[in-house]
């Protein structure tokens, strides 16, 4: 079997820790730059992760923006590639965890930053200003985690209707969604319509069913 | 007609529902990837035009058979539902695949459990997705159903005619045979 179609663990526990991952690429290897922003930012660097040959710096929420801005203006970091929420659901650590994922095309390097977040206080402030691709990323993390984002030009869910209640991605949040609170047309045909079934989303009152839409032409 | 030249008798039925039968327009509502089995069903490999049916039509108005070809979302279901209502009569439905019969391996918040929830289906495929034939299948015994069905002498759009045929013979029968359910030709009064 050639070399290139094995099939490699990736090493999980601390035994294998100083073996070499044979999955690791030279583009996750950023250690220079943690080290400028650890010197830029002695405060706002809580921790520095590395597994597989991968770096996931932990920032604290005060200075994410500025690191982001450091990494983007001074670092060449410009292409935000991924942004997302988790839910760990832990009783020991914070409950929440926003990742970012940065690409320097470039110098062809990869940067993951997290943040994490208490339960109790689920905010932070929006990147948009910097990256206009975190516009929907943030949306769907406020949609699915109900994180809020502050500084956000238009936080509204992405998915859900906007008059629904509960984060769907939350743990708690029953699998099978919770019964009545997504609305369905009616199951008869003399039910009549709900023309507009999400009147929320658009600050409105809802339409009647007897009411035809206005024309867009 | 002129006995000289023959004649042929039939009932509307046989000839409408031949008609519609042999004539059903799609409206493809494609929502997943059951969509992309659904184009090759009306695709020359598998050419539904053998069976009347390869014209799609987008537009309700001018359509008769709906296939809901994916999983449903709760969002969605409104604006199928919409359509499904702007369907001119006779209309049929067919839910396409697992997702669209059942929610399939969708058994989660945001997919509707099966979009017999919210209006009728008169053929589910299971399937995931179903193959071509499978639709064709289906469209089959949507063909059957409309060969079987009483367009004309059972007409409910003008009041239900069972209430009168539900009285037993004597009572329908006038004194010189005539029965009054019936009108002169024949057909259920309208």
């Amino acid at each position: 079997m050639p070399e290139s179609l094995k099939f490699h663990f990736t090493p999980v526990d601390e035994a294998h820790a100083d073996e070499k991952n044979v999955h690791e690429k030279a583009s996750t290897d950023v250690a220079d730059t943690i080290d400028i922003l650890k010197k830029e930012f002695p405060d706002g660097i809580s921790d520095v992760v590395v597994y597989a040959g991968e770096y996931t710096v932990f920032v604290t929420r005060d200075s994410l923006v500025e690191i982001c801005t450091a990494l983007k203006e001074t670092l060449g970091f410009s292409y935000l590639v991924d942004l997302a929420g988790v839910d760990r659901f832990t009783e020991d650590a914070p409950r929440y965890e926003v990742y970012y994922c940065f690409v320097n095309i470039h110098a062809k390097k990869r940067i993951r930053l997290k943040v994490s977040l208490d339960e109790d206080d689920p905010v932070l402030p929006s990147i948009t200003r910097l990256f206009k691709a975190a516009d929907w990323n943030e949306r769907e993390c406020y949609d699915m985690l109900g994180i809020q984002f502050e500084g956000h030009p238009d936080l509204r869910r992405m998915y859900m209707p906007e008059d629904f209640e509960f984060h769907p991605q939350r743990k708690e949040f029953p699998l099978l969604g919770i019964p009545g609170s997504l609305p369905l047309p009616p199951r008869t045909p003399e039910g009549g319509l709900t023309m507009d079934p999400f009147a929320a989303a658009r600050q409105g009152s809802p339409v009647k069913s007897y009411q035809e839409p206005e024309s867009e032409f | 007609m002129d006995s000289a030249t023959g004649y042929l008798t039939t009932t509307v039925d046989a000839v409408v529902n031949w008609a519609r039968s042999n004539s059903l327009m799609p409206m493809p509502m494609g929502l997943a990837c059951c969509a992309i089995e659904m184009m090759a069903f009306g695709g020359p490999k598998y050419d539904v035009g053998r069976f009347g049916s390869e014209a799609m039509r987008f537009s309700p108005r001018q359509a008769d058979l709906m296939i809901v070809a994916g999983w449903c979302s709760y969002k969605m279901a409104h604006a199928i539902r919409r359509v499904w209502d702007q369907m001119a009569d006779p209309k049929w439905c067919i839910a396409m695949g697992a997702c669209a019969s059942s929610g399939g391996m969708h058994r989660c918040y945001g997919v509707v459990q099966g979009i017999d929830n919210f209006m009728p289906v008169d053929v589910y495929i299971p399937g995931c997705p179903p193959r071509p034939e499978a639709v064709i299948h289906a469209l089959m015994d949507i063909q059957e159903k409309i060969r079987n069905e009483y367009s004309v002498t059972n007409d409910y759009s003008s009041g239900s005619p069972h209430a009168e045929l539900a009285q037993p013979e004597s009572a329908r029968l006038t004194a010189d045979g005539r029965d009054l359910s019936l009108n002169g030709s024949g057909l259920v009064h309208a």
